[in-house]
């Protein structure tokens, strides 16, 4: 695999997944953690389908993960959402720990050990740059749908939700469905990049899927602007250039990875107490 | 396979391995009954007590009583660094449970980085061996590492229970817990409350990292599994309830050790995360959210 | 005169407080009903009931003649109650014409499926409900605040911006919280103003108010309450010339 090019195409898939969650979390509102486990899930449905069933075509198995994606995310908010807005931070995390632990212990999945071998239907020199054509128009679009929600009266009934959620059901409005719709598209979007994923790096492991990429996720979210349309593109390039350019430095791998680490970390604390708007939003915005 | 000595063994062990891991709990479900907070900057916590501990056994070659005693100087002053210049400052901008969760994530993550790249990723445990002497009673092995395990935690519930139920700072810890903004009227400090029991978990957090650490092999990472065994045992305790959440672990704990006879090993982690799950989806409802009332 | 509002022996207790004691009450299309009583007397709990906020513990809720009491709140709001708040709940990073936008009942631009096929019939909509909007405003004297940001406006003129949005619900019955309180001078004179003509195109209004000059001014029926019940029901002259009303309204 190009290097460069499987870059460019972990920046798309990123991008995917930090604008989906921007779409629930700095737009919705929703408390949430467990983004990552929706794409598992759509990584793991595509992959499991391109196994077994080698001759239904990608893209269906691609849409398939993100429809399991879509049932399993109204299941959780369904459940979750009931109680309050808070207790769906918990309950994502301990929702997503729990699957990734049913998973490690499923025969089919291929356990902790992750699903491998999944077969590519592209091969060839070209493989890589026909992915980034996917990939990116994926992303591009992705991008497209989220800012096609927020700017007009959806938007401004998702803003309305988020600053006084009890006028807002007194004049007419669902939120509880609202939330559940905003959730459903963001998490199935995930679970779209996962069938991507799947397809490109053909391994997923359930290792792939926890706490850390949470972080990841959040991070990239957290710096480029919770509740902007481009703040999570800039944020997915940021968190996967950047250590890139710390390879640069020719350090050993047993240094390098905890410094990749340190300095994010430490770039989210700087941005979290300094600008919390991240590096896209305007300040003064309610985090 | 059902002979009571069997059972009795079991049963020991079973509570002798959960001890550690009520001290985790109560302290984490200490903290989030008197601040409202899931405070998973205890993860980080956990990885400065054990490292601590470690380098103090093993790289000063320090007797345990001072290893210990700077492994509680190290871990209750992280707490409270944590809490008045990142947790109190979070607060005064009256900022979201989300900005919180990232904080205490991503501040453990980076004490975690941090002490990877100083002392690698090797598993490591506070003494060469962790295996302690074993005496046989009534045919039940019980091991020294059981009875400091049991005998700790027993004792850390008691001191709990009377620091919070006949001293002041305790019955300030409850009434900032109930109604932080009602307490300050009555002149009790809510920041100081938070720094107190930030201090209280950090000494929990210390026993069990001792318990943990040499019984046990721990890699930077263990913590976020820790604190994960922490969130659960306070959700299925009931939130608000430190002394329920005790005993939620000591269940878990023996649930686990208990399926041994009827499952395989390999499924246990899953029965944990079972329970966890059937309360998430099947009982939301059964769980009471604390309402978050700052005080200033 | 069509009765508008009908409620039936309504229950409700928080603990050991009774908000709520075998409540009943009717509102007729065009009445302004005003309800006054001293502080924690149920008055707010009332209209909680009526709105949806609360479920009651006992009793019967009629709009139009239908129950409503098992409908959620949202569903009530749609069936057209229409409330203020104490704090107005207004939206604050919104301007002012969007916190409007958000008051009609059923809009098509918010649902995700309507968005997608329906464009036009979206974007026929959102020009139909900014006229309305611009509307109520100009009657309001207000239409130059269209594009500024709640927040930003004087507090007379943020309690006039909750009743405009209120009046997007363009409902039968309306149910206002304590409009007045801290609103003098112009806002004072164009709110009793709004909430006459609301009443005049037939409307059921319910006005919780201190003002009593406010109630006198505007109100041909009142009720009273204290501890959850309603204690008299009468004009308003009545009311105010009860001895005994008085003194349970300022207390001993």
């Amino acid at each position: 695999m190009d290097y460069p090019i499987t870059i460019a195409i972990s920046i798309a898939i990123y991008t995917i997944l930090a604008a989906s969650y921007n779409l629930v979390l700095g737009y919705g509102g929703l408390s949430t953690v467990a983004h990552p486990i929706f794409f598992a899930v759509g990584a793991y449905t595509a992959g499991l389908m391109a196994v077994d069933f080698p001759e239904i075509p990608a893209f269906v198995n691609v849409i398939a993960g993100m429809g399991t994606a879509v049932v399993v995310s109204v299941l959780l908010a369904g459940s979750s959402l009931r109680v309050s807005g808070d207790y769906l931070l918990i309950a994502s995390l301990g929702f997503q720990l729990g699957l990734l632990q049913l998973i490690k212990n499923l025969e089919f999945t291929g356990g902790p050990g992750g699903l491998s071998a999944i077969p590519s239907t592209l091969v060839g020199p070209m493989r890589g740059p026909a992915f980034l054509a996917i990939c990116g128009a994926a992303a591009v679009a992705c991008v497209f749908v989220v800012r096609a929600i927020v700017n007009g009266p959806y938007g401004r009934a998702i803003s309305a939700m988020r600053d006084e959620e009890l006028a807002f059901t007194a004049l007419g409005r669902n939120a509880m469905s609202m939330k559940i719709a905003i959730f459903a598209i963001g998490c199935g979007m995930a679970g779209g990049a996962g069938g991507l994923y799947a397809y490109y790096f053909q391994y997923v492991s359930p290792d792939q899927f926890d706490v850390l990429a949470s972080a990841a996720i959040l991070t990239m979210v957290v710096l480029g602007g919770m509740g902007t349309v481009y703040g999570p593109v800039v944020g997915a390039v940021l968190l996967l250039a950047i250590p890139q350019a710390i390879t640069f430095l020719q350090l050993p791998p047993s240094i390098m990875a905890p410094m990749q680490g340190i300095i994010f970390t430490l770039l989210v604390l700087a941005f979290l107490f300094l600008r919390p708007a991240g590096i896209l939003g305007t300040k003064g915005r309610p985090i | 396979m059902f002979e009571p000595i069997i059972l009795a063994q079991i049963l020991w062990t079973g509570i002798a391995t959960a001890a550690p891991f009520v001290l985790l709990t109560v302290g984490f479900a200490l903290t989030l009954k008197v601040t409202g907070l899931w405070n998973f900057a205890q993860s980080g916590q956990m990885a400065i007590a054990f490292y601590t501990m470690f380098y103090a056994l093993n790289g000063l070659g320090l007797p345990l009583f001072a290893a210990v005693a700077l492994g509680v100087v190290f871990t209750a002053g992280a707490a409270y660094l944590i809490e008045v210049c990142g947790l109190q400052v979070l607060r005064d901008r009256q900022s979201g449970n989300l900005t919180f969760f990232i904080f205490t994530l991503i501040l453990s993550e980076f004490i975690i980085y941090v002490i990877t790249l100083v002392f690698g990723t090797e598993p490591e445990t506070l003494y060469r061996s962790i295996l302690s002497p074993i005496d046989i009673v009534g045919g039940i092995a019980i091991s020294d590492w059981d009875k400091t395990g049991i005998g700790m935690t027993a004792i850390g519930l008691i001191a709990l229970y009377v620091f919070m139920r006949y001293s002041k700072e305790g019955q300030f810890l409850t009434a900032v817990a109930d109604n932080a903004r009602l307490a300050e009227l009555y002149g009790i400090s809510a920041r100081r409350a938070y720094r107190v029991v930030a201090i209280v978990a950090a000494l929990f957090i210390v026993a069990a990292m001792y318990l943990i650490g040499s019984h046990g092999w721990i890699v930077p990472n263990s913590p976020l599994e820790l604190v994960l065994s922490a969130v659960i045992g306070t959700l299925l305790g009931g939130i608000g309830r430190v002394f329920a959440a005790a005993w939620a672990s000591i269940f878990l704990a023996l649930i686990q050790s208990f399926s041994i006879l009827f499952i395989g090993s390999r499924w246990q982690n899953l029965l944990l995360y079972g329970f966890l799950f059937a309360t998430i989806i099947l009982f939301p409802r059964g769980v009471r959210m604390p309402r978050f009332r700052w005080a200033r | 005169m069509t009765e508008i509002l009908r409620v039936e022996g309504l229950q409700k207790r928080f603990g050991g407080i009774v908000v709520s004691d075998n409540v009943h009450l009717t509102i007729a299309s065009g009445e302004i009903l005003g309800l006054i009583g001293p502080n924690g007397a149920g008055k707010t709990s009332l209209f909680n009931l009526i709105s949806g906020v609360l479920k009651p513990d006992a009793g019967s809720i009629f709009l139009n003649g239908n129950q409503i009491d098992g409908a959620p709140l949202y569903k009530r709001a749609r069936m057209g109650i229409a409330r203020t708040w104490q704090n107005m709940l207004l939206f604050r990073t919104m301007t002012v014409l969007d916190n409007l936008l958000i008051g009609p009942r059923d809009y098509p631009g918010e649902s995700i499926a309507r968005l997608t096929f329906d464009r036009a019939a979206v974007r026929t909509a959102e020009a139909a409900m900014k006229d309305r909007a611009l509307g109520i405003l100009t009657r309001m004297g207000l239409e130059q605040t269209a594009g500024s940001l709640v927040v930003d406006l004087p507090f007379g003129q943020q309690k006039l911006i909750g009743l405009a949005r209120t009046l997007m619900n363009d409902g039968d019955l309306l149910l206002l919280d304590e409009p007045m309180a801290g609103v003098e001078g112009a806002a004072y004179e164009t709110m009793q103003r709004i909430v006459r003509q609301e009443a005049e195109a037939g409307r059921a209004v319910c006005v919780v108010e201190h003002n009593v000059s406010f109630i006198r001014d505007l109100c041909s029926r009142a009720v009273f309450m204290a501890q959850g019940k309603i204690l008299q029901d009468g004009t308003v002259e009545e009311l105010i010339s009860s001895s005994v009303l008085t003194e349970l309204y300022f207390g001993v």
